[in-house]
């Protein structure tokens, strides 16, 4: 029993344990360090439980940013989109019902990660799209109103040629709807059909659109960390889908991108970009997340290899052919910072720094000891490619105190002001970042 | 409370209905451990995840039951001394601990992704365990069938 007892501390003792010393800053960029894959009794885990934002605090801001609330009291915000008239959608999202259980573990996982989501006195997520509007760009709404409700755990929104098309986790549906509208009586119309449950482990469906109008592109996160589902339920996942935007038919756009999400095209050019979630429990330190451009036909390694051709020792049997031209992806974000948010930088009233690169939405990590993410990065840009270092722009989303989290930022979008507007899903909130002088 | 039967056996002393607990419940965890080997090895030659996710159920089911069959166990060791001075009792008690502690620690390991949750170290882990429950559940037999623990007549 003495021994039981002992091994019981020993296991308690790993649980206390922090990361190994390692170079962060090494995983940002195009060639990031990867330390050898790790395999765990106990996976480092290490759970923000929710706290939302208490006394008008605000996340903590780059020197010359400023940062306000534009709308509160959301119901668990995941992603924001602006309309041609300025008007702001902030899609708000329930989970979809848990998976099955395969093992002892996923019951444990379930309850652990379940604190994150929200805090106690929180309002209970709800799938449906508020509209905001904000006419004179004061960043003090006039209208704040529901424009769909009880949808199917949304995530990703497009306005083009007069239908706005959302994105749930089972299919596209799109809506006739002309900007200015503030309500929407129209039933959708299912557009193309998405993998959904009764396994949907990764949910969120993000949506764009291509820049001469005619396709639509979704992504599709893979059914799992690593194939524990079996390889028949990642069919047509950890993809980006191309949809014919007046047939509704579809294909697999590129593979091999295990979380993909928040699929943007570079202003300007026909090169579409996303922001990826790499496979979890190989380390702290592995794999970083990425943000990358994605080719017609490419492969990007999920699940049998990463970073090129990098083997994930887990997966069996492999596949050797596919691993031979999996494509490295083109910058490193920094391992588990859960990057789901991505937009570019189009405006002009932010500092001249900004224009043209790209804000990206960091959920912020559980695998692992010392937490990372919880903040928005910058990436600069240069002739339509990463130019330099990530930096944070808005950080603060973690109470380094007690280790809970006051809000985690998702979808992010740039308003017609040019300010950037940011999904907060913990803190209910979505922010908005100005210049904190006008911009010179 | 008396140490021996009426016909001078070493008596249990965890009983219902007269009939010693220990003994009832010692076929769940061998059996659970066993199985639990013989679908690490299927896994091994299938790669099929179906086979893994028998295993560490097997293997949870196995702390389960061998958890609960321990407790009598102990009751029965430190509630007589007639049992504990058995020759076979202590190694008996001994390697079933062992078993336990390598099968939580399998638990662990069958808790991991893919391929790592059984190769290589799980399938050593469980076979380890069948080996150490062949020996301590003979030793088990002998305190009854040679030494005749808890033998009413």
């Amino acid at each position: 029993m003495t021994r039981a007892l002992s091994l019981l501390a020993l296991v308690l003792a790993l649980a206390a344990c922090s990361d190994p010393k390692f170079d962060e800053s090494s995983q940002l960029g195009p060639d990031p360090k990867l330390p050898d894959p790790k395999a765990y009794l106990l996976p480092p885990i290490n759970v923000a439980p929710g706290e939302g934002w208490k006394n008008g605090a605000t996340p903590k801001i780059a020197p010359g940013l400023r940062i306000q609330a534009l709308a509160t009291g959301l119901h668990h915000p995941r992603n924001v989109y602006v309309l041609p008239n300025g008007d702001i959608l902030a899609v708000q999202a329930k989970s979809p019902p848990s998976e099955p259980v395969k093992r002892p573990k996923d019951l444990i996982f379930g309850i652990v990660k379940s604190k994150a989501t929200k805090f106690p006195g929180s309002p209970d997520a709800e799938s449906r799209i508020t509209l905001i509007r904000d006419a004179n760009g004061d960043g003090k709404p006039e209208l704040q109103v529901t424009l769909l409700d009880h949808l199917n755990s949304p995530f990703g929104v497009v306005w083009i040629d007069g239908f706005l098309y959302v994105a749930n986790t089972d299919a596209i549906v799109r809506y006739p709807f002309t900007p200015g509208q503030t309500s929407i009586t129209a039933p959708g119309q299912v557009l193309t059909e998405l993998p959904g449950g009764p396994i949907d482990h990764h949910w969120t469906k993000s949506l764009t659109v291509s820049p001469d109008g005619q396709r639509l592109y979704a992504t599709v996160g893979s059914n799992s960390n690593i194939v524990e589902n079996g390889f028949e339920a990642e069919k047509n996942r950890a993809a980006v889908w191309e949809i014919d935007r007046a047939t509704g038919r579809s294909r697999v756009f590129a593979g091999g991108l295990r979380n993909p999400n928040s699929p943007n095209f570079y202003p300007g050019t026909n090169t579409l970009w996303v922001v990826v979630n790499e496979r979890d429990e190989l380390g702290p330190h592995l794999v970083p997340d990425y943000l990358t451009s994605v080719k017609e036909g490419g492969f990007y390694g999920w699940p049998y290899s990463y970073y090129g051709q990098h083997l994930d020792p887990r997966v069996k049997p492999q596949r050797p052919d596919l691993v031979a031209r999996a494509i490295k992806p083109d910058y490193a974000l920094g391992s588990h910072v859960a990057a789901l948010g991505l937009t570019f930088y189009t405006g002009t009233s932010l500092p001249a720094h900004y224009r043209g690169g790209a804000f990206i939405g960091e959920h912020g990590s559980w695998d692992r000891y010392t937490p990372s993410g919880y903040k928005v990065v910058f990436v600069p840009f240069a002739n339509g490619r990463p130019s330099g270092k990530a930096e944070e722009v808005v950080g603060g989303f973690l109470n380094m105190d007690n280790g809970k989290s006051l809000g985690r930022p998702v979808g992010v979008a740039i308003d017609k002001t040019g300010a950037l507007l940011i999904a907060d899903d913990v803190g209910n909130t979505i922010w908005r970042v100005t210049a904190a002088a006008p911009a010179t | 409370m008396r140490d021996e039967t009426d016909n001078g056996n070493p008596r249990s002393t965890a009983r219902i209905f007269g009939h010693p607990i220990h003994p009832m419940l010692i076929p769940f965890p061998v059996a659970f451990f066993i199985g639990a080997f013989v679908t690490d090895i299927i896994y091994t030659q299938t790669a099929y995840l179906m086979w893994q996710y028998f295993s560490i159920w097997l293997i949870t089911a196995g702390l389960i039951m061998g958890g609960l069959a321990a407790v009598f166990g102990f009751i029965d060791y430190f509630g007589n001394r007639r049992i504990r001075a058995l020759r076979p009792a202590t190694p008996h008690m001994l390697l079933n601990l062992l078993a336990m502690i390598l099968s939580l620690v399998n638990a662990f390991v069958h808790s991991r992704d893919g391929w790592q949750a059984v190769v290589p170290t799980g399938i050593i882990l469980s076979g380890i365990v069948v080996l150490i429950l062949l020996v301590s559940a003979w030793l088990g037999g002998s305190m009854v069938y040679r030494h005749g623990a808890a033998v009413v007549e």
